[in-house]
C-alpha cells in the first residue's frame, strides 16, 4: 500500500484530499500547513509519495520542494486552483512531478499517482545522469591541472606527462584520478 | 541541485556528444579484458564525456543475460557468445546483437593435467593414441558452450583426428575457476585465457599442449559486444566508447614499460586477482609450457597492432558462423554474410578508427591459413563449413535421405 505525506496548505481545516485519499485505500499521514520542516518529516515519516494540497504554491513551498527533491528525493504531487503557466513551470522546476489544477475526484488519484510515480522515475535516472557528467568533468580538469604540473616539473610534453602518471597509477594499481590528486596535493606542499 | 536540461534530446540536432554517458562495461577476470579496464580507469574516456563503471562477472552466462537484459551497456566479450545469441542459440531467445570492436587476438591455450603428463601425454600424438585406446573418456572444459574456447578446443581436437564430440567429453567451467577444477581432478584438461593457463603451469598442475595461435596466427578472439538496440539507441555513445578503447590498446603496445603496468594493474584485486608473475610472463610473449621448453611467441595476445586487430572483420564473425554449422549447434545454414554485417559494426569503427588517428582503410574480409592447412577468408562459408572431415552436421544425412 502506498504511504502517502499530505501537505494541506490550505485556509480550509480539512483538507479536501483526505477522505478522498483513504476512501482510494491509501495510508495517508496529515500534515497542516507548511510552516513545518518538509524535509524533517520526509525523513522521520518516509513517504512513497508527497502531496501538497495549496490553493496556490509559495516560494516557500518551493523552496521546501527543492529541497527534499535534492536530498531525499520522492514523487511529489501538487494539487491546487493557480491556472498560472508561470507558477506552474516554477513548480515543476523545483522537482514536481505532478500538477493538477482543480477537480479533484478519487477515481482519477490513482492515475495521477501512477503517472506521478513513472516521470518521478525517469526524472531520476536523467538527474543521475547528469551528476555523474559533473563528476565526469570534475576529475577531468583535476586531471588536466595534474598533467600541467607535471610537464612544469618534468620539462616534458603533454603525451609523455600522460603517460608518466598512467604509468605510475597502473603499477600502483590506481586510478588516474588518484594519481592525480597525489600530483596536486604533492604540488602544493611543495610549493 | 542539478537542473535537468529544458530539452534532453538537444544532441539530436545534430551534437556528436554522447547520448548516454554513464557505462556498464562488463569484463571477465582474463589478461585479455586490459584495454577495457585501462580504458575505465586510466582517463581514456573522460575526454569524450564518457564515465565507464567496471563490472566484473562471475561467468560468461551471467554476462550475457545481463548484456541482454540491459543491465550491461556494453561487455568484453567472446566472439561466439554474441553471435550464439543474436542466432538464438543456447539458452536466451535470440536478441540482435552487435560487435563494436576486436578488442584482441591470441593468447589462448590448451592444457593437459599433471596426470596426463605423468604417463607420458605430453604431444598431440600420444593424445591422440591415448584418446582412442583408453577408456573411459578423457573430460575437457572450454568455458561457455558457443565460446571462442569451446571451438579452438574442437578445431584443435579435429586437426589432431580426434573427434571433440565423440571421442572426449567436455563440460563448462568459468576461468577463474579452470585451475581448481584442474587441481581436484575434475576434468583432464582445458581450453582457458590467460592467466588461468600460465597459472596452471606455475603451480605445476598442468602443462601447455597447445597455444591458440597455433591453431589460427592472430585469431580474432574477444570482442567488444552489445545489443543492436544499443548502438541505434546511443550511436554517438558507441562510437565513443570505441574511440576511448582504441586508445587505450595503442597505449599498453606503446612500450614494453606501459605492458609491464598493465600487467601490474591487471593483478588487482578488483580485475584480475591473480599473481603478477601468472599475468606478465605471457602478456610480454614470454612462454613456458612447463614440460620445459621456454620460447619468445610471435603471435602472443595482442590488443592493437595498428588496428589491426581491432577491426571487427566480416569474416571473422563468419567463421564463428561455420564452426557452429560443422559442430551441429545451427541446423540450417545462416545467411553468412547477410548475418555479419548486421553484427559486425564496420561503418562505426571506421569511424572511431579516424577520429583518434587509427587507419580506417580496413578491409572487410581477411584472410587466413589455419593449423589443417585450410584457408579461410570468407568468400564460401557455406562450403567451407561443410569441408570438414570431423563435423557433426546435422542434418547431412538426413536431407540427402530426402533428395
Amino acid at each position: 500500500m502506498l504511504r502517502i505525506l499530505l501537505i494541506n496548505d490550505t485556509a480550509k481545516k480539512v483538507g479536501r484530499l483526505k477522505a478522498a485519499l483513504t476512501e482510494a485505500g491509501f495510508e495517508v499521514i496529515d500534515e497542516s500547513g507548511l510552516t513545518i520542516d518538509l524535509p524533517e518529516r520526509v525523513e522521520t515519516v518516509r513517504p512513497d509519495v508527497i502531496l501538497i494540497d495549496t490553493e496556490s504554491p509559495s516560494r516557500d513551498v518551493l523552496e521546501q520542494v527543492v529541497l527534499v527533491t535534492r536530498d531525499q528525493p520522492r514523487p511529489i504531487v501538487m494539487f491546487t486552483d493557480e491556472h498560472d503557466p508561470g507558477v506552474m513551470r516554477q513548480a515543476i522546476k523545483s522537482g514536481v512531478s505532478a500538477y493538477i489544477v482543480e477537480g479533484i475526484h478519487a477515481q482519477r488519484l490513482q492515475p495521477i499517482l501512477d503517472v506521478a510515480m513513472a516521470r518521478f522515475e525517469s526524472d531520476q535516472a536523467l538527474r543521475a545522469q547528469l551528476h555523474a557528467r559533473d563528476q565526469q568533468l570534475a576529475e577531468r580538469k583535476r586531471i588536466e591541472l595534474a598533467k600541467g604540473l607535471l610537464m612544469k616539473m618534468k620539462s616534458c610534453n603533454e603525451e609523455e606527462a600522460y603517460t608518466l602518471m598512467r604509468r605510475q597509477a597502473m603499477s600502483r594499481q590506481q586510478k588516474l584520478i588518484q594519481v592525480a590528486e597525489q600530483i596536486i596535493a604533492m604540488s602544493e606542499l611543495l610549493g | 541541485m542539478i537542473e535537468v536540461p529544458s530539452n534532453p534530446l538537444a544532441w539530436v540536432n545534430g551534437s556528436d556528444a554522447p547520448e548516454k554517458t554513464d557505462i556498464n562495461l562488463g569484463f571477465m577476470a582474463l589478461s585479455d579484458c586490459a584495454s577495457v579496464v585501462v580504458a575505465a580507469t586510466q582517463g581514456f574516456a573522460q575526454p569524450y564525456g564518457l564515465t565507464l563503471n567496471l563490472k566484473r562477472q562471475s561467468s560468461w552466462a551471467n554476462l550475457r543475460d545481463k548484456l541482454v537484459s540491459g543491465e550491461l551497456d556494453a561487455a568484453h566479450s567472446l566472439y561466439g557468445l554474441i553471435y550464439a545469441v543474436h542466432l538464438g542459440i543456447g539458452g536466451v531467445a535470440s536478441t540482435d546483437m552487435a560487435v563494436l570492436m576486436g578488442l584482441n587476438q591470441n593468447g589462448q591455450s590448451i592444457n593437459l593435467s599433471h596426470g596426463l603428463q605423468a604417463m607420458g601425454v605430453t604431444s598431440p600424438d600420444a593424445l591422440d593414441r591415448h584418446v582412442h585406446q583408453t577408456r573411459p573418456k578423457l573430460t575437457f572444459a572450454q568455458t561457455f558452450p558457443t565460446g571462442t574456447h569451446a571451438m579452438w578446443l574442437y578445431y584443435w581436437l579435429a586437426s589432431q583426428g580426434i573427434h571433440p564430440l565423440q571421442d572426449v567429453d567436455s563440460v563448462v567451467v568459468p576461468p577463474p575457476q579452470m585451475v581448481a577444477h584442474l587441481q581436484a581432478g575434475r576434468i583432464d584438461g582445458f581450453c582457458v585465457g590467460e592467466p588461468w593457463s600460465a597459472s596452471a603451469v606455475q603451480q605445476n598442475l598442468g602443462f601447455t599442449l597447445a597455444t591458440t595461435q597455433t591453431i589460427w596466427p592472430d585469431h580474432p578472439e574477444k570482442v567488444l559486444g552489445c545489443t543492436r538496440a544499443f548502438v541505434e539507441q546511443y550511436p554517438n555513445t558507441a562510437r565513443a566508447l570505441v574511440m576511448a578503447i582504441l586508445e587505450a590498446s595503442r597505449f599498453i603496445e606503446q612500450s614494453t614499460e606501459n605492458r609491464r603496468s598493465t600487467a601490474q594493474l591487471l593483478s588487482a584485486p578488483d580485475y584480475l586477482d591473480a599473481p603478477l608473475d601468472c599475468i606478465e610472463p605471457r602478456l610480454l610473449g614470454d612462454y613456458a609450457d612447463g614440460l620445459g621448453h621456454r620460447w619468445q611467441d610471435p603471435h602472443a595476445l595482442r590488443f592493437h597492432a595498428g588496428g589491426e586487430v581491432n577491426v571487427p572483420y566480416l569474416s571473422d564473425g563468419m567463421w564463428f558462423m561455420t564452426q557452429f554449422r560443422r559442430w551441429g549447434l545451427l541446423r540450417d545454414d545462416p545467411d553468412y554474410l547477410g548475418v555479419a554485417r548486421q553484427v559486425q559494426q564496420l561503418d562505426l569503427y571506421r569511424e572511431a578508427a579516424n577520429a583518434v588517428g587509427v587507419t580506417a582503410q580496413c578491409p572487410d574480409l581477411r584472410s587466413s591459413q589455419l593449423i589443417d592447412g585450410k584457408v579461410w577468408d570468407g568468400s564460401d562459408p557455406a562450403g567451407y563449413a561443410r569441408s570438414f572431415k570431423l563435423h557433426a552436421l546435422s542434418d547431412s544425412s538426413h536431407r540427402f535421405a530426402q533428395r
